[in-house]
């Protein structure tokens, strides 16, 4: 047992540490860490566990002033539970294809990459298009956002989200073009499972959303 | 405290977080940075996706049965599935179980955060 001879702590014996990488570019394009762990893949969950307290806000929002005696459209006269079954369905189907497109790189299959990512982007588009019939619908129904408490708090939160979706289109349609033009690489394949992970997690809290907000029991009902 | 004894020390932080970190200092063969074991394959993905969807379509099953059923009994249902979907797409299209647990540790304190200041503030308005 190694001793420090000044605190006369007895530690065990380290096992011999192998060389820690140095810091700076790695081959994956991101810059690295002492265990290679990237730190853009650290930030981008740190982002997440933030974002987390970003929607729970609205959602607790949203569930603070349901049910509550208002004027104008209730969420029972408005939504159309199948249609948004649709469009919940096709962004778990974008999740799917955000994954391939990520094994497909990773695997140096460029082709399949672009157009598993370009079908990302479209199943993303299909759903804002989604939303967008529906924010129309429901204004034509006499749903502002100033119009009750359920207007703001669902079109805050919807809206947030769709917000969301739209900027990791434009991230992936930024990344089909990367390959298209040859400047993204198997080695870059982290920066696409950054994005990915941004992808996932705006279906994860449109899973939150729609069970919390379209699926559960109305109060009064 | 002399060199020596920082450079130990040093040495012994390394090992520690080597261990913490899962043993892995330089990614494995076939891995990548941060990856602890190989991400599932694309058959995988689409079981799981198929996994997903029948939860869906479970789901909006479920909220159809308001009337007949009560709705605590809806609203659990509901929380359990929604749950179950978070947690495959978290581990599995997000990588969360092959990856490095600091990352599944990062997610988790967020989502865990989230859910104890929310449930406090929500419980003191007299939402439960």
């Amino acid at each position: 047992m190694a001793t420090i001879e000044q605190t006369g702590t007895e530690v065990a014996e380290a096992p011999p540490a192998s060389p820690a990488p140095a810091h700076g570019h790695d081959d994956h394009g991101g810059h690295g860490s002492s265990a290679m762990l990237t730190n853009t893949k650290l930030a981008m969950w740190l982002f997440l566990a933030s974002d987390c307290l970003f929607f729970g806000a609205f959602i607790s929002a949203y569930l603070l002033y349901r049910g509550r005696p208002q004027t104008g459209p209730t969420p029972k006269e408005l939504f159309d539970i199948p249609f948004t079954s649709a469009t919940s369905f096709i962004l778990l189907m974008s999740s799917l294809a955000m994954v391939l497109a990520l094994a497909a790189i990773q695997r140096g299959d460029h082709r399949r990459f672009r157009l598993w990512t370009l079908a990302t982007a479209l199943f993303g588009a299909t759903f804002i298009a989604g939303q967008i019939y529906e924010f129309t619908h429901f204004y034509r129904e006499g749903l502002k956002i100033n119009t009750n408490l359920f207007g703001s708090t669902f079109y805050v939160l919807t809206g947030f989200h769709g917000a969301h979706v739209a900027l990791g289109i434009l991230w992936l349609l930024s990344l089909w073009g990367m390959s298209m033009q040859g400047r993204l690489g198997t080695e870059k394949s982290e920066s696409v499972e950054i994005a990915g992970l941004y992808w996932h997690f705006v279906d994860v809290v449109w899973i939150v959303i729609f069970t919390v907000i379209y699926l559960m029991p109305q109060p009064g009902k | 405290m002399s060199e020596g004894t920082v450079k130990v020390l040093e040495e012994e932080m390394s090992a520690v977080a080597h261990a913490e970190m899962g043993g892995v200092l330089q990614a494995a063969p076939g891995l990548l940075p941060g990856e602890i074991d190989s991400h599932p394959t694309p058959f995988k993905y689409v079981m799981i996706f198929l996994i997903l969807v029948v939860v869906t379509a479970i789901e909006i099953a479920t909220s159809y049965l308001e009337g007949s059923v009560t709705s605590g009994v809806i609203v659990g249902l509901l929380l359990f599935f929604a749950i179950i979907k978070f947690a495959l797409v978290a581990s599995y299209f997000m990588h969360l179980k092959t990856d490095q647990p600091i990352f599944r540790r990062f997610f988790v304190l967020g989502i865990c955060a989230a859910v104890v200041l929310y449930s406090i503030v929500l419980t003191t308005l007299h939402v439960f």
